[in-house]
């Protein structure tokens, strides 16, 4: 991919995922909160973008609207040209979600080709692909153990080669790798770039780190909290592939000042 | 290996100085009973434990024949009744109307006596067989539908909200993560279950049958202190035949769910 594609792609492409005036209330015993304020935005085919904000700011009702796991008060919201809800049974998304959510009573294999049992496929081609997602995110020695065998941030991983089972167009990512370690969750991320190299889909990353979101991003939708909404879109001008010594870079810092700065009401 | 040397320190060691420390004492205080306390009827208070296990010996064909008549009913009731109590679990899961108008049946059918229920089902059907069966089976029914409907309860919102992004049908969704998420549950509830459906079975046969332990343990007991070994014997089978239930059950979940948190092995973990 060009610099110069790389830069414009959002602008000219049709958006895979476009909110159009999205207002999410939660009705309550003191009243209805406003969890989301007329957000609207348009992610690009392709495009890896962040969701960043504090806790309460509605990042992650955000990414439940995208996947249609909630449905918003008013507004619209379409994802792969679709609507939210048309796109969910079609499978054009893979999730990956705040804890690796495995089932315990399944091997690490059995657990990441699970959205392919569930549309019939054959347990030999199941076998095939089971190998080939966990190369993808390099857990093919583990494909015969439990979950509880393995660390956090394996569990995560195969929590990701199985949001990628279907091949969806789109990974929707709840704040993915914030319950491991700094120096794991930098090593992920580090991986997690790899594996979009190879893939090439859409990625919808939520996350409370200022840095992760730099780290990973085209671009980084900044939300505010009371009520949720969006207050900044920041590109990142960073070249790929993004390596560790980036994060040490003048270019860096001056991002995570204009992020932080582009905070309302925190 | 050094797993099972430390199971044979850990696990083993301090169970056989239980049992040989009770034996013991059991052995020393009968024969204290008798021989010092000078008690009427000392060997029916505490008998001598190798009198009552060469009794057994003795007796081993009335005992297994007995015993395996008691068991053999039980374990068909304990079967009814386990699937009873999962298909009832699996319709409250689904409808909290069906719940609504079972559950406190199904509470209020455990409040009757199994000492009262026992003399009038044996009354109705007039066959040992079939009232071993019911018995059994209603024992079984409440604590095996109550763990597997817990268990079916027991299932995380990010577990299900998993599926849902994968639009499963409702079925698959009892099919690969209800079910399975249940099965601890199930478990424990045949477990709690499995011990008391053998006691149910012999109350039955306390109540006038042919056939079954408890019919040679009223005998025993009837015929006075000159039989006292025979009847101990078939406390002791009773209590064996309850053991025997639960460790069976604690089996079969070790071979059908491995990847329950008690049967994980320690240090298994990658980093």
């Amino acid at each position: 991919m060009s610099l110069t594609a790389s830069m414009v792609k959002h602008q000219v492409q049709t958006p895979e995922i476009q909110l159009k005036d999205v207002e999410m209330r939660y009705p309550t015993d003191t009243g209805d909160v406003l969890a989301l304020h007329q957000v609207s935005l348009d992610i690009g085919k392709g495009e890896f973008v962040s969701l960043l904000g504090p806790s309460g700011c509605g990042k992650t009702t955000l990414l439940r609207l995208m996947a249609d796991l909630i449905q918003p008060t008013s507004g619209s919201i379409h994802v792969a040209g679709k609507t939210a809800k048309e796109a969910r049974l079609a499978q054009k998304y893979g999730i990956v979600f705040q804890s690796p959510v495995l089932y315990d009573w399944r091997k690490v294999k059995q657990n990441v080709v699970l959205p392919l049992e569930l549309v019939g496929v054959s347990k030999i081609e199941r076998e095939r692909k089971a190998i080939e997602l966990l190369e993808l995110v390099g857990l093919e020695k583990f494909a015969d153990q439990y979950p509880w065998q393995l660390s956090g941030g394996m569990q995560q991983r195969a929590a990701i080669a199985r949001a990628l089972a279907m091949e969806p167009e789109i990974l929707l990512m709840d704040e993915p790798f914030s319950a491991l370690d700094e120096f794991t969750r930098e090593r992920l991320n580090e991986e997690l770039l790899s594996v979009w190299n190879n893939i090439q889909n859409t990625i919808v990353f939520v996350t409370h780190s200022i840095p992760e979101s730099i780290f990973l991003s085209d671009r980084v939708f900044v939300l505010s909290p009371h009520p949720g909404r969006l207050s900044a879109v920041v590109e990142i001008p960073l070249p790929r592939p993004r390596t560790q010594e980036m994060r040490n870079s003048p270019a860096f810092f001056e991002l995570i000042a204009r992020i932080r700065d582009s905070f309302e009401g925190v | 290996m050094k797993g099972n040397h430390l199971f044979v320190r850990n696990r083993l060691l301090p169970a056989m100085v239980w049992v040989i420390a009770i034996l013991v004492i059991w052995e020393l205080t009968s024969w204290a009973l008798l021989n010092i306390g000078h008690l009427p009827l000392a060997q029916s208070k505490l008998p001598y434990l190798h009198e009552v296990l060469a009794t057994s010996i003795q007796y081993s064909g009335t005992l297994i024949k007995e015993g395996s008549a008691t068991f053999g009913n039980a374990g068909i009731g304990f079967l009814l009744g386990a699937l009873a109590g999962v298909v009832l679990a699996i319709l409250m899961s689904i409808s909290t109307w069906i719940e609504k108008l079972t559950f406190p049946y199904a509470v209020a059918s455990q409040m009757i006596p199994v000492l009262g229920l026992a003399p009038i089902i044996y009354g109705i059907v007039r066959d040992e067989y079939i009232s071993r069966i019911l018995i059994s089976g209603y024992i079984t029914f409440f604590p095996v539908a109550l763990n597997m409907l817990r268990g079916l309860r027991s299932v995380e919102p990010s577990a299900l909200e998993l599926m849902h992004s994968y639009a499963a049908k409702p079925w698959s969704i009892y099919w690969k993560l209800r079910l399975p998420a249940a099965i601890p549950g199930l478990f424990s509830g045949l477990k709690i279950a499995a011990p008391l459906a053998v006691t149910g079975a012999i109350l039955v046969e306390l109540m006038g049958a042919q056939h079954g332990i408890g019919v040679i343990m009223l005998r025993n007991l009837y015929y006075g202190p000159s039989h006292v070994y025979m009847f101990w014997s078939t406390v002791f089978i009773g209590a064996l035949l309850g053991i025997l239930s639960y460790w069976l059950i604690s089996l079969i979940e070790r071979i059908v769910s491995p990847w329950q948190p008690e049967f994980r092995s320690k240090g298994g973990s990658h980093s």
